[in-house]
């Protein structure tokens, strides 16, 4: 059984038949008595100093909010239901999401929808998130793509009453920016044709936004 | 005549020491868990919250402002938190960063607190297992935004942030 | 009693074989666990086998990794703790189990033989009540004064709280060692954290000082104590994986793979080879990550903090990297059971080449601002050193125990995923002390490098990311939404979890700080039954008081940061 017995040269490694009863700490040399290697320190800070004065392209520091980190399209952040081409909620109410959260932080009262098609809808779809812990357990779980995540970490709330989001805040289509989506179904790279129709969804909606619908994530307390 | 100077100084003094209030938090960071490592990146060079001109980041409650809870808060350490949070001197803020300390985040278990509101109150809750340092920073410019809303709403003759205590 | 051919063949089975009928007994047949012998001990005489396990040449059990408890409520003797040790000169494992009832649940304390049975049987105590005799402290450890009840009890409800008010905080009272006959000073205690920088936030440390030494201190914990094992017990197999994220939360992605492959042995699953390969790489960023926390805060706690930025920039791109496999920096939760939770990034090899080369200047300039600084050598040579013969006592594993000059690391002695293919070496030092805790993760890091770099240039193998079983994984999209019999598997899986058959494990992965192990006992319901974690930094903080004795306060600040105690994971 290979986990139970270790192999025989790692048992010929020093120490492990016996173990040294005694410390050697490491002994001083003449010129670290003196502080010498002090000055190299001080070159390798020096360095760092001006490379960050002269070299400004090699920056590290990321100019939030005007400059933002350059995060991959799988990055866990704000939910977004998706919607069908009509406009109308994607989600059938089939709670797989909320089975499958580990935080129980989603909410959903199921209705009979009007569309033979479609069995039901989200009559309230509601994430709590406060509790959620972003894991995106519930965009795996989704049999209709239902439910994906945006890169948007822009959040912060006033109250716990505040960060209860329902449906029509995850539908809100701000976050459908191409660019801006985050963690969803396994697709390794986004395929040409749907992120055409995302693309022209957003303008859409963009202009729909242009009519003026508050943007903001932080509403007034 | 003397009642009118008075009120002159202070409406005058007044956005001074708000706009001196909000551009240089002394944050206290009460950092237990996960976040408080995302915390350390957010001071560390990558996102460096002192171009905010909150760099100095206190260990010290009676010297700090805003109090930056990051991580779960369980029931042992509750009365910390709370001791810690009357030491500080008002007006204070308090941010909430992470699931855990906003409301126990899927930890609904027997030792955990869920939710720091349950002790102190809470200014800006920040969303997010840990939230990314965008997001914590995002959070506390939000609490810029409220010291303005304040400061509105005194005018008209609301409380101001503090006043209560003093 | 073992037959005779097996007394004969095993020396730990003819120790057995020397304690009176009955008393020690062999777990065999159907329903017994087949990772390692389990032998079922009766209290009365575990002392004397542990002692005779440990002492007999032929065995020469030194280490005792963990001490956990079950809880059978349906079974006579209720309670169930379990020993594991292991026997680092002959690199077997082994399993006692002691059995008790619940009126009646007192088992002899096996500290005389290990120290490091300490806070583990503490933790027993907390957690389900069961006795420790001889115990030279024996109280609550995890959940505070003001508890209630036991809470890894089967019939304690989950969320039952108990709220602790200001009287019922502990104070522990130290008892002063028999006074020095020339000090001068008066004896004080100082109390330092929880709440305190320097301390992490999340320790207590109370110590009792003779003008700057330490004469007597005792430590608190617990007050991260976040409910992780019971709340495994409440939620499904996949469901616990982002709990495993937070246990050491600077290093989460070598979690997730330590309890993946865990249940994967449970499930006899085999991982593809693509997942074994990404998982190797990434468990090495992860631990140069780790590494770079550890010496980073303990060089700031001596208040070398430019140093703190470099690390950390390491740390930043390989965020960067994890970012982009799975989507999140920190609480990656990258693993599924059975292989990822998505396939690599198209660039994936590309921004590994990139971090080689970004990361090793970085380390170069800590090396060069640190390694020979007289500062930081005054503050940590020589400071609490420990020897490796009582670090293994103490039950250590992992990069501090490598430090005092004993070479045990899980990837060489029972090497998993890709490890026994790559050449690297375990770097030991010998000073046992802050100094070479440091070094040897500085030394380790750069071993790290190489075998990411030996499997890069390896390429990456073609094929699945994941399991295609669809028992275990869930079906690709694809064929969900095309193929009715994948959407009904989805559905169950999501549904009632994967099944998990009956039986129990423990499986050791090389974490940062140590051998991090994952006992899970499975009833085949859709949850774990027991899920303990054997967590590397327990018993070193355990160490923490006997180590400082004789040192001052500002030593035991500098230490604290080297043995890497990570909050999260020492408390669950
Ligand atoms: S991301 Fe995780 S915690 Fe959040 S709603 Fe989805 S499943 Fe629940
Ligand atoms: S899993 Fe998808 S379709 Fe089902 S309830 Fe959730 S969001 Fe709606
Ligand atoms: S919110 Fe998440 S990351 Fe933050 S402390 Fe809690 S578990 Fe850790």
């Amino acid at each position: 059984m290979t986990e139970l017995e270790a192999r025989p040269e790692a048992l010929q490694l020093p120490g492990v038949q016996d173990h040294p009863k005694e410390v050697r700490p490491r002994p001083m040399s003449l010129g670290e008595r003196l502080y010498l290697p002090l000055l190299a320190g001080m070159t390798v800070t020096l360095r760092h100093f001006f490379q960050n004065i002269f070299r400004t392209r090699e920056r590290v520091t990321i100019q939030y909010p005007e400059e933002r980190r350059d995060y991959s399209h799988r990055y866990r952040g704000h939910h977004i239901l998706t919607t069908r081409p009509d406009g109308s909620v994607r989600c059938v109410a089939c709670f797989l999401c909320a089975t499958a959260c580990p935080a129980d932080c989603i909410h959903i009262e199921a209705g009979e929808h009007h569309d033979v098609n479609v069995e039901k809808y989200p009559v309230v779809y509601e994430i709590d998130m406060l509790r959620c812990v972003f894991c995106g357990y519930c965009v795996d779980a989704c049999p209709e793509e239902a439910i994906i995540m945006s890169n948007n970490y822009d959040m912060a709330f006033y109250s716990r009453s505040q960060s209860i989001v329902g449906k029509e805040d995850l539908m809100k289509p701000f976050t459908f920016d191409p660019g801006k989506l985050g963690y969803r179904p396994r697709f390794p790279e986004e395929e040409e044709k749907r992120a055409a129709m995302r693309r022209e969804a957003f303008d859409l909606v963009a202009a729909a936004k242009a009519k003026g619908e508050p943007q903001s994530r932080v509403a007034a307390g | 005549m003397e009642v009118q100077g008075e009120s002159w100084l202070t409406t005058k003094l007044e956005p001074f020491v708000d706009w001196a209030q909000k551009n240089s938090f002394w944050p206290l960071p009460f950092g237990t868990a996960c976040c408080a490592i995302e915390f350390m990146g957010t001071v560390s060079s990558h996102y460096d919250m002192s171009r905010f001109g909150y760099e100095v980041v206190r260990f010290s409650p009676r010297q700090s402002d805003l109090m930056i809870v990051a991580g779960t808060i369980t029931d042992k350490m509750a009365p910390v938190l709370k001791r810690i949070y009357d030491q500080m001197p008002d007006p204070k803020w308090v941010v909430s960063m992470g699931a855990c300390a906003c409301s126990g985040g899927f930890y609904r278990a027997y030792h955990v607190m869920q939710g720091i509101d349950e002790i102190i109150p809470v200014d800006i809750y920040v969303p997010g297992c840990p939230p990314s340092p965008e997001g914590l920073m995002y959070g506390i410019l939000q609490i810029k935004e409220k010291i303005d809303r304040e400061r509105k709403a005194s005018r008209r003759g609301g409380k101001r942030k503090g006043e209560h205590a003093a | 009693m073992p037959p005779e051919a097996a007394v004969a063949l095993d020396p730990a089975a003819a120790i057995a074989a020397g304690f009176p009928e009955g008393s020690v007994v062999p777990q065999e047949g159907p329903g017994a666990p087949t990772d390692q012998p389990t032998w079922v001990v009766r209290r009365e005489v575990l002392r004397d086998l542990c002692r005779a396990l440990r002492d007999n040449p032929k065995t020469r059990f030194d280490l005792l990794l963990d001490v956990c408890g079950v809880d059978y409520p349906e079974r006579e003797e209720r309670f169930e703790s379990v020993y594991h040790l292991y026997s680092m000169p002959r690199g077997r494992r082994l399993r006692l189990k002691v059995p008790v009832a619940e009126g009646d649940a007192r088992i002899p304390s096996v500290v005389p033989v290990w120290k490091g049975a300490d806070w583990f049987e503490r933790e027993v105590y907390d957690m389900f009540g069961v006795v420790f005799e001889d115990h030279p402290n024996l109280r609550r450890i995890l959940t505070h004064d003001g508890f209630q009840g036991h809470a890894l009890r089967k019939d304690y409800d989950p969320a039952r709280r108990w709220i602790l008010t200001e009287d019922k905080i502990y104070m522990p009272k130290l008892v002063a060692p028999p006074g020095r006959s020339d000090s001068m000073f008066e004896r004080m205690t100082i109390n330092i954290g929880p709440s305190h920088p320097a301390m992490h936030g999340t320790f207590r440390f109370v110590a009792m000082v003779d003008g700057e030494e330490i004469v007597a201190s005792e430590v608190e914990i617990g007050y991260l104590h976040r409910c992780m094992e019971k709340m495994s017990e409440t939620h499904t197999w996949q469901q616990v994986i982002p709990y495993t994220d937070r246990l050491n939360y600077c290093s989460s992605f070598i979690n997730n793979v330590a309890y993946c492959r865990t249940v994967e042995k449970l499930l006899g699953v085999e991982v593809p080879p693509k997942a074994v390969w990404a998982r190797t790489i990434l468990s090495e960023f992860s631990r140069v990550m780790d590494h770079c926390v550890a010496n980073g805060s303990s060089l700031v706690d001596t208040g070398a903090l430019t140093n703190f930025w470099y690390f950390f920039q390491v740390r930043e791109e390989i965020y960067g990297l994890l970012e982009a496999v799975c989507g999140a920096r920190l609480t990656v939760s990258a693993c599924r059971i059975g292989g990822l939770l998505a396939d690599l990034p198209p660039d994936f090899v590309a921004r590994c080449r990139r971090l080689l080369e970004f990361i090793p200047p970085l380390i170069d300039d800590v090396e060069k601002l640190i390694d020979k600084n007289r500062i930081w050598i005054d503050r940590s040579v020589g400071i609490a050193a420990i020897s490796g013969e009582d670090a293994v006592n103490w039950s250590w594993t992992g990069p501090c125990l490598r430090a005092s000059g004993v070479a045990y690391d899980v990837r060489k002695a029972h090497p998993y995923d890709l490890y026994d293919t790559v050449d690297w070496q375990v770097p030991v030092l010998y000073g046992g002390d802050t100094y070479d805790r440091y070094k040897v993760r500085m030394l380790e890091i750069r071993q790290s490098l190489s075998i990411i770099r030996q499997l890069l240039d390896r390429g990456m193998p073609e094929g699945p990311f994941v399991v295609d079983d669809p028992h275990v994984a869930l079906p690709s999209k694809e064929a969900c939404y095309n193929q009715m019999e994948s959407m009904i598997y989805h559905f169950k899986l999501i549904m009632d979890g994967i099944q998990v058959p009956p039986g129990e494990t423990y499986l050791m992965t090389e974490g940062a700080n140590g051998e991090l192990g994952f006992y899970v006992v499975s009833d085949g319901s859709g949850k774990p039954y027991r899920l303990h974690v054997r967590a590397p930094c327990f018993p070193i903080f355990s160490t923490f008081s006997d180590l400082m004795r004789g040192h001052s306060i500002s030593d035991a600040i500098a230490t604290l940061g080297g043995l890497n105690v990570i909050a999260g994971e020492l408390e669950r």
